[in-house]
């Protein structure tokens, strides 16, 4: 599979917030090859919602991430945002446009100027959009680091290095919610921090989600924390999208080859599935000369002639279920 | 604690304490006599001392060549002037231009380096590019030159100097500026909307202003040492410097040695001064955790796992504590642990748990100096830790096999799998090549490595990560040990991997009868692939028992949280999860009672008062004096 399509976007309904079609990334890797990081994904999401993207190492997903915040140069598709095509535009334009996306980033520790005060990051945002100074910042940013569980008169005045990791990622998230966005774009959020802080931070996002009205793209390869987290969920395998449903369909009765390795290798789960090693083999080819037609097909036990010749398109093959497979 | 799991790459939710290194008697020393020159040089014309171009031969206050002395504490000149009031008067043309060549040309330096780090690409090739001529042309011979044709004042000797010295800040600025941008904080910068030029102000430049002023002390020394160079050729400025008067004493040397030494002294001290004072701003920049608290007095409780009598592995009361600058760490702290032939035992923890430092304190090998260790580790009948080191390093080597976390910092990137296997093969017995090249490539073989007489060949980087971690794996058994030590093997592994390398080495411990202890933060990877677990907290065991049976009915309160506070597949979406509020213990000075009792939700008086005692239940054991559900005693 791994496939492109757009069946699984919701063209119709009024609630999509952000809409990419065929984004496609590639970087350059000498002697005029190119690493093909995301092949012509398409993803919407609705208001309110949070999409999960799942997938391995090199499938794309923290790839699309910063290319829809637009920190990667995408070489060709359409972001919409609110109706704005963000895809063209640079510089200031961009910035304003792209105001109401944040992001959030893995390691909290490293996202974070260690040389400067909480208070002064948090505050970063509304300096750059010129409502800084005065009362009503320093109010708001006491408010922020109160919302994500900072309180306290000293907070604002110490550095990220006196705070442990999950402290710092209360930061990272404070410092994106000063700017009241819309969109929150997570990658691997909590994949630096311990299972009980992991569950913190987990709880403090779902609180701010309703407290703040966000919408989220939440990319992490650790399925039990997409599970927990997102109402739809996306499967990426080596720059192409393998399956994209409701999270609990996903869960019960992944219908993608690779979907369903995905899942049998999570350790001490309980799902109805076979051994992983039956549901996949080999390695991961190289994305600078990726497989014909479908991209999992050299690894797939379902594989044949057909997987080589024609690229699988996204197909409904049940509500809310979307599979790009040939077999499925 | 924040040393205790170094290795990996987690961080746990704990703040240690910070705080600045000490800096040293000679650091000190050397800010006061730079606080001196700094002085003489602004006070020279007030101070009461005599006129330095008054000539003693004429006063009669001072003679001719006057060793120094009650009257002249410098001595005199061949004219009678007084050398002390000439030295003080000298360091005012050595500050103002060394500040004033570091200042301008580090300010120039710094700017350019931070454009050609951030931007990188034509910008960068063409800044480095003009940087690189700079450096490769002589600059004391450019100095020539300028003072041939322009003479040789401040006005033309500080910016001079200030241009030649601006490749220097810039390659410095430079490379931390490209540590720094890939980090994330600039990301999330312009994410937020931060322009390019907002980037380097605000976030690069405050950053890489420390490394800089570091340097620029030592620029300053070398400025001053540059004037003196300049002054011993008749170069030098046209008013008196140290330079100058020691280019005026050298020839004099004989009859007069402190005319030139006594400037010479000065000038020397001063540029060391700069030095030391450079050097440790340097180690100021990175502020270095200190966890703060006393120390801790040993404790010889001994908890109460039953000692096996067919345990490969024992472990009795080990404690392995080492120094930091904040009080000695106690990272594993009177631990117990039984491992039979054939069992797997996870043992699972937080960042801080002690359990990667349990599983080094087994081999012994440890990222830290001055660690200690008591208690008893013992392997197969030998006690690893009375034993000599040559009976160590054999048991290491056939007994013992140890597969790490990282499988390319495991592996020596400039030889080929083979080498490295055959190497480790013919260590510890006597296997001609052929042989050994023959059994590595069997070896491959059983850790599931496709072609593997093609793969042997192969340097480390020609392979994915999941087949080099394949190779540690084969490393680790070349000799075919009866204990397999894993620490995070598939940590940094993808999922489909990890189950991958998690069924082989499952499959190795059934098929050789060998005993396998997995050191894992993830508690799915316990739960899936091993037989019996050992949960960490706070450098001890707190609960321990046959895997399923601590998954399905948790006794201790800490083992109950962190199961409840972990992702589950069989919940709901957007389950609230039950976190554990608050951080684990100090190392250092750890709480009395039992270490969990400040997160736990039932903790009382007694909790926080008493150790728990160790209780055991057939194969199971715990530390916790409210198991279960709690309060029903």
């Amino acid at each position: 599979m791994a496939g492109t399509g757009h069946a699984h976007l919701r063209l119709d309904d009024p609630n999509i917030l952000l809409r990419v079609r065929d984004l496609v990334v590639e970087f350059p890797a000498g002697k005029g090859q190119v690493v093909h990081a995301v092949s012509g994904v398409s993803i919407d999401l609705a208001r309110g919602e949070t999409l999960g993207v799942v997938g391995e190492s090199g499938c794309g997903k923290t790839t699309l991430g910063r290319a829809v915040m637009r920190l990667e140069d995408a070489q060709s598709g359409t972001i919409e945002f609110r109706d704005h095509d963000l895809f063209g535009l640079g510089g200031s334009e961009l910035a304003v446009k792209r105001r109401d996306m944040q992001m959030i980033f893995q390691d909290p520790v490293s996202s974070l100027n260690p040389r400067r005060r909480v208070r002064d990051l948090v505050r970063e945002g509304l300096e750059i959009w010129g409502n800084e100074s005065g009362p009503f910042s320093d109010a708001r940013v006491e408010a922020i680091l109160a919302a994500v569980g900072l309180a306290g008169e000293s907070v604002g005045e110490r550095r990220p290095h006196e705070f442990s990791g999950g402290q710092c990622q209360r930061i990272c998230i404070a410092r994106a919610l000063v700017m009241d966005p819309e969109v929150l774009i997570l990658d691997e959020p909590v994949s630096a921090l311990d299972v009980s802080v992991q569950a913190q931070i987990l709880n403090l996002l779902e609180d701010l989600k309703v407290e703040f009205g966000l919408t989220m793209v939440f990319v992490s390869h650790d399925l039990a924390v997409v599970r927990n987290v997102s109402d739809r969920v996306m499967v990426m395998y080596l720059g192409k999208v393998c399956e994209v449903a409701n999270t609990e369909r996903l869960f019960d009765a992944p219908a993608h080859p690779y979907s369903r390795a995905l899942l049998a290798s999570i350790p001490g789960h309980e799902l109805n599935l076979p051994d992983a090693s039956t549901l996949i083999s080999g390695e991961l080819p190289s994305p600078i000369e990726p497989p014909s037609g479908c991209r999992f097909r050299t690894r797939c036990p379902m594989a044949t002639e057909e997987c080589a010749e024609r690229e699988p398109e996204l197909r409904e093959v049940a509500v809310g279920q979307f599979v790009a497979c040939h077999h499925a | 604690m924040a040393v205790v799991d170094a290795p990996t790459s987690r961080t746990g939710d704990r703040a240690p304490g910070f705080g600045r290194p000490s800096m040293g008697f000679i650091f000190w020393l050397s800010v006061t006599w730079i606080l001196l020159v700094v002085l003489a040089a602004a006070l020279a014309d007030v101070v009461p001392l005599r006129d330095p171009d008054a000539l003693g031969v004429r006063t009669g206050e001072i003679e001719r060549f006057e060793t120094p002395g009650k009257n002249a504490w410098f001595g005199g000149d061949g004219q009678g002037r007084d050398l002390f009031a000439q030295v003080i008067h000298g360091a005012r043309p050595a500050m103002v231009l060394s500040a004033a060549v570091t200042s301008i040309g580090g300010s120039l330096g710094v700017l350019v380096g931070v454009v050609a780090g951030y931007f990188r690409g034509r910008t960068d090739s063409v800044i480095m590019g003009v940087a690189e001529i700079m450096f490769a042309f002589p600059a004391i011979i450019l100095l020539f030159a300028v003072s041939a044709v322009w003479g040789m004042t401040m006005a033309i000797l500080i910016p001079a100097m200030a241009i030649l010295a601006v490749p220097g800040y810039a390659r410095i600025v430079r490379g931390v500026t490209i540590a720094l941008a890939e980090r994330d904080f600039v990301d999330a910068a312009r994410a937020m909307g931060a322009s390019r030029s907002r980037v380097v102000i605000k976030e690069l430049l405050p950053l890489v202003a420390l490394p800089a002023i570091a340097f620029g002390f030592l620029g300053f020394g070398l400025v001053i040492a540059t004037e003196g160079a300049l002054a011993f050729l008749g170069l030098g400025l046209e008013q008196r410097t140290w330079g100058s008067l020691i280019a005026g004493g050298q020839g004099l040397i004989r009859e007069a040695p402190h005319l030139a030494l006594i400037p010479a002294t000065a000038m020397f001290l001063t540029i060391m001064a700069f030095n030391y004072v450079g050097d440790g701003i340097r180690e100021l920049i990175d502020p270095r955790p200190i966890v703060v608290g006393r120390k801790r007095k040993a404790d010889g409780h001994d908890p109460a796992i039953s000692a096996a009598s067919d345990a490969l592995l024992s472990i009795r009361d080990l404690t392995t504590s080492f120094p930091t600058a904040g009080g000695t760490v106690t990272a594993v702290d009177g631990v117990s642990l039984d491992v039979r032939t054939g069992r797997s035992v996870g043992i699972v923890g937080e960042s801080g748990s002690g359990k990667t430092m349990l599983l080094r304190s087994i081999t012994g090998a440890f990222p830290v100096l001055g660690v200690q260790r008591t208690g008893r580790v013992v392997v197969d009948g030998t006690d690893l830790l009375t034993a000599s080191p040559a009976q160590r390093s054999t048991m290491l080597g056939t007994e013992i096999g140890i597969v790490s976390q990282n499988p390319l910092t495991a592996l020596n990137p400039v030889r080929t799998v083979g080498s490295q296997l055959i190497e480790v093969m013919r260590v510890h017995r006597e296997i001609s090549k052929a042989a050994a090249r023959a059994r590595a490539i069997e070896s491959l073989a059983q850790v599931g490595i496709p072609q593997p007489d093609q793969r042997v060949d192969m340097y480390p980087h020609q392979l994915s990560g999941g087949m080099r971690q394949r190779v540690t794996i084969a490393l680790a058994l070349a000799n075919e040990p009866r204990l397999l030590l894993a620490d995070e093997p598939t940590t940094a592994l993808d999922v489909t991997i990890q189950d991958q390398i998690l069924r082989l080495l499952s499959a190795l411990c059934e098929q050789r009868d060998m005993a396998l202890v997995l050191v894992t933060h993830d508690l799915q990877v316990v739960r899936g692939w091993t037989d019996d677990v050992a949960v960490m907290y706070g450098g001890q065991i707190v609960e321990a028992g046959p895997t399923a049976a601590v998954f399905d009915d948790p006794q201790h309160q800490y083992t109950q949280a962190l199961l409840a506070s972990t992702p589950r597949l069989d919940l709901r979406p957007h389950s609230r999860l039950a976190a554990i509020e608050g951080q684990p213990p100090s190392l250092v000075a750890p709480p009395p009672g039992c270490r969990f009792a400040a997160r736990c939700t039932i903790a009382d008086d007694r909790c926080r008062a008493e150790d728990p005692m160790p209780v055991q239940i057939r194969d199971r054991e715990f530390r916790c004096w409210y198991p279960g559900t709690g309060k029903v005693t």
